[in-house]
């Protein structure tokens, strides 16, 4: 037999520009709009400049909070102090050192990871138990979780505030904690994720002879993992910004979280680097989060409708 | 072999297996429920009782009827903080809602840095109003960058924070900063579900850009922005943490809002029964606002 009339041509390396090539045609695919819808190319520049002026006035006041909590503390003329040099430190020395952000940053942490554990805990059990199980008062449960959803925080927050004063928990932990434990929005979330669950799975689990806990703990919670995430990035932004509750319970300077904590530098005439400093220290974890996370921020956020 | 499994499922699934069902159903949902009833549903109905009584942290507790109505209706600190709220309100929900619009009609199509923009835009909603509120501070400060951006318009380069009639308006534009990604995020979403047919029919029978906006956008968006003024005319009646990180109140109680009262009544003078009042006001004023706006905004539905 003769050789093949036409040498193989060595393929391509899959190099740089094929790919990007592939990969914007999939773009255009992706975005089939008439040419005409796009604009002509003068409103695509004056998209271009709107949407960067809108975005340098969101962008800017979290560059100022930044570099004026890195300049000394007479530094707070405009437009000079916004310059970036020179730098300094000595904000965070005075923040970490003489003020009690240390104990503030503790406590924010203590009362968001806890809340995040126990509310995603109970509601997914709560959320498990409404969507698949029949017991009695179900109904009447579920009615009175959604009652409270036009009420006002605030109407709950005084006699909320009165019981736990009674029973002690003025400036502790559980007196912070315990209250925000159990959040209907996360138990309705819960449910209907789980409704869209199929029986079967649970089924052949509780044949195999597993215990209903086994149900939960091996089949259950594994297959929540999506809205776990997303629940609980919500519900940890919700106790890391939240500031009125704190702000009631958390009396004694020890027991402030660090909205709190900052809000309290704020008017005690605390020099402006030194709460900037505050501001972004506590700001820092949420940022990396949200550059790392963005869709569970996302998503959270907007399935949960409220912010904190 | 199945027919049997299946007749025996079935056959015992109803007396003792439904028992069984029945107590690990209640003992699941238990734990949430107990903690909800002690601390959402039971002070949820508490908090409207105590409004009729004359509660303080060191004892009263006597029900006097509405005493505590008839003095709020009294108070001028009441109408107050009646005023710059629903002033806070009127200036804050219109700009969150027609800055919502505009942005997710600017991000709406895919180009090249769309998503950085959407995540740029969404970052303020994620970030807690007290630490936002001490640059705040700053940047409305005499001469610092807002009052020299307005002094481009001829206004005065005063300080809107110590102003009592521009520190309610400086207020608000915080409350738009922290609140549009989120009417964005939500506009966009419903965006993807219009039908590109749509639009693609009324710009061959040659509609620009704005009829395409104002007569196949717009109302595809209908119940978004229902949904959105809702949301936000709730949360801008409970305005509080920049209003007491940025202004406590002041100058001269020129934005002192609701919520800074019920703060003040509660965990000030511990006056419980006068703050729970209040807070009937404020969740009466919600309920009112939302059948209005279902009136108003829903008429079509």
């Amino acid at each position: 037999m003769t050789a093949p009339t036409v040498e193989k041509a060595p393929t391509p390396a899959p190099d740089r520009p094929v790919r990007t090539a592939r990969q914007l045609r999939r773009e255009a695919e992706r975005d089939v709009v008439p040419h005409a819808m796009r604009g002509t190319r003068g409103g695509r520049v004056v998209r271009g400049v709107l949407l960067t002026l809108a975005a340098l006035a969101t962008i800017f006041p979290f560059y100022a909070m930044v570099v004026l909590s890195l300049k000394p503390s007479a530094a707070v003329d405009f437009p000079g102090s916004l310059l970036p040099w020179p730098l300094t430190g000595e904000a965070y020395d005075t923040v970490m050192g003489a003020q009690d952000v240390p104990r503030w940053l503790l406590n924010t942490l203590v009362y968001s990871i806890v809340s995040v554990v126990g509310v995603l805990l109970l509601a997914s059990l709560a959320g498990y138990a409404f969507a698949k199980k029949r017991f009695p008062g179900r109904e009447a449960m579920f009615w009175s979780f959604l009652s409270m959803v036009m009420v006002p925080y605030h109407v709950t927050m005084i006699p909320t505030f009165a019981m736990i004063a009674k029973l002690g928990g003025v400036d502790t932990y559980w007196g912070l904690i315990v209250p925000t434990l159990a959040n209907a929005q996360a138990v309705f979330l819960m449910r209907q994720f789980i409704q869209g669950l199929p029986d079967e799975l649970f089924e052949a689990a509780r044949l195999d002879g597993c215990s209903e806990w086994q149900v939960f703990r091996r089949i259950v919670l594994p297959l929540l993992k999506p809205i776990l995430a997303t629940l609980g990035v919500f519900v940890f932004l919700w106790h890391w910004n939240d500031f009125l509750w704190p702000l009631v319970i958390g009396q004694s300077t020890d027991m402030r979280t660090l909205t709190v904590g900052i809000a309290s530098l704020q008017q005690q005439n605390v020099p402006l680097n030194v709460v900037l400093s505050g501001s972004v220290i506590a700001f820092v974890p949420i940022f990396a989060a949200y550059l790392v996370g963005q869709r569970y921020f996302t998503e959270g956020v907007t399935a949960s409708g409220i912010k904190g | 072999m199945a027919v049997v499994a299946d007749h025996t499922r079935r056959r015992t699934r109803r007396g003792p297996q439904a028992r069984r069902e029945a107590r690990i159903g209640l003992l699941f949902v238990l734990p949430c429920f107990l903690l909800f009833l002690a601390f959402r549903f039971g002070p949820g109905v508490a908090g409207v009782l105590m409004s009729f009584t004359d509660y303080t942290l060191t004892g009263g507790g006597k029900f006097i009827g509405v005493d505590n109505f008839t003095r709020l209706w009294a108070d001028p600190l009441f109408w107050q903080a009646l005023k710059v709220t629903v002033l806070y309100t009127v200036l804050a929900v219109p700009g969150t809602l027609i800055a919502s619009v505009a942005l997710a009609l600017l991000t709406r199509r895919a180009f090249r840095g769309s998503k950085v923009f959407r995540s740029v835009f969404f970052l303020p909603v994620v970030t807690s109003l007290v630490l936002a509120a001490t640059v705040f501070v700053w940047i409305f400060s005499t001469g610092g960058p807002w009052a020299t951006f307005v002094s481009w318009f001829g206004m005065s380069d005063e300080s809107w924070l110590s102003s009592d009639t521009l520190v309610v308006p400086a207020l608000a534009v915080v409350g738009v900063w922290s609140r549009f990604g989120y009417g964005m995020l939500i506009l966009l979403a419903r965006m993807q579900d219009i039908p590109r047919e749509l639009e693609e029919a009324a710009l061959t029978d040659g509609a620009g850009p704005w009829q395409r906006f104002r007569h196949i956008v717009l109302p595809q968006l209908r119940p978004a922005l229902f949904f959105l003024a809702v949301i936000e005319t709730t949360a801008s009646f409970q305005v509080f943490d920049a209003v007491y990180t940025m202004t406590g109140g002041g100058p001269a109680n020129a934005s002192y809002t609701l919520v800074f009262q019920l703060y003040d009544a509660g965990f000030k003078y511990f006056d419980l029964g006068y703050a729970s009042a209040i807070g009937v006001a404020l969740f009466v004023l919600t309920l009112v606002v939302a059948v209005m706006q279902r009136l108003v905004i829903g008429k079509d539905q």
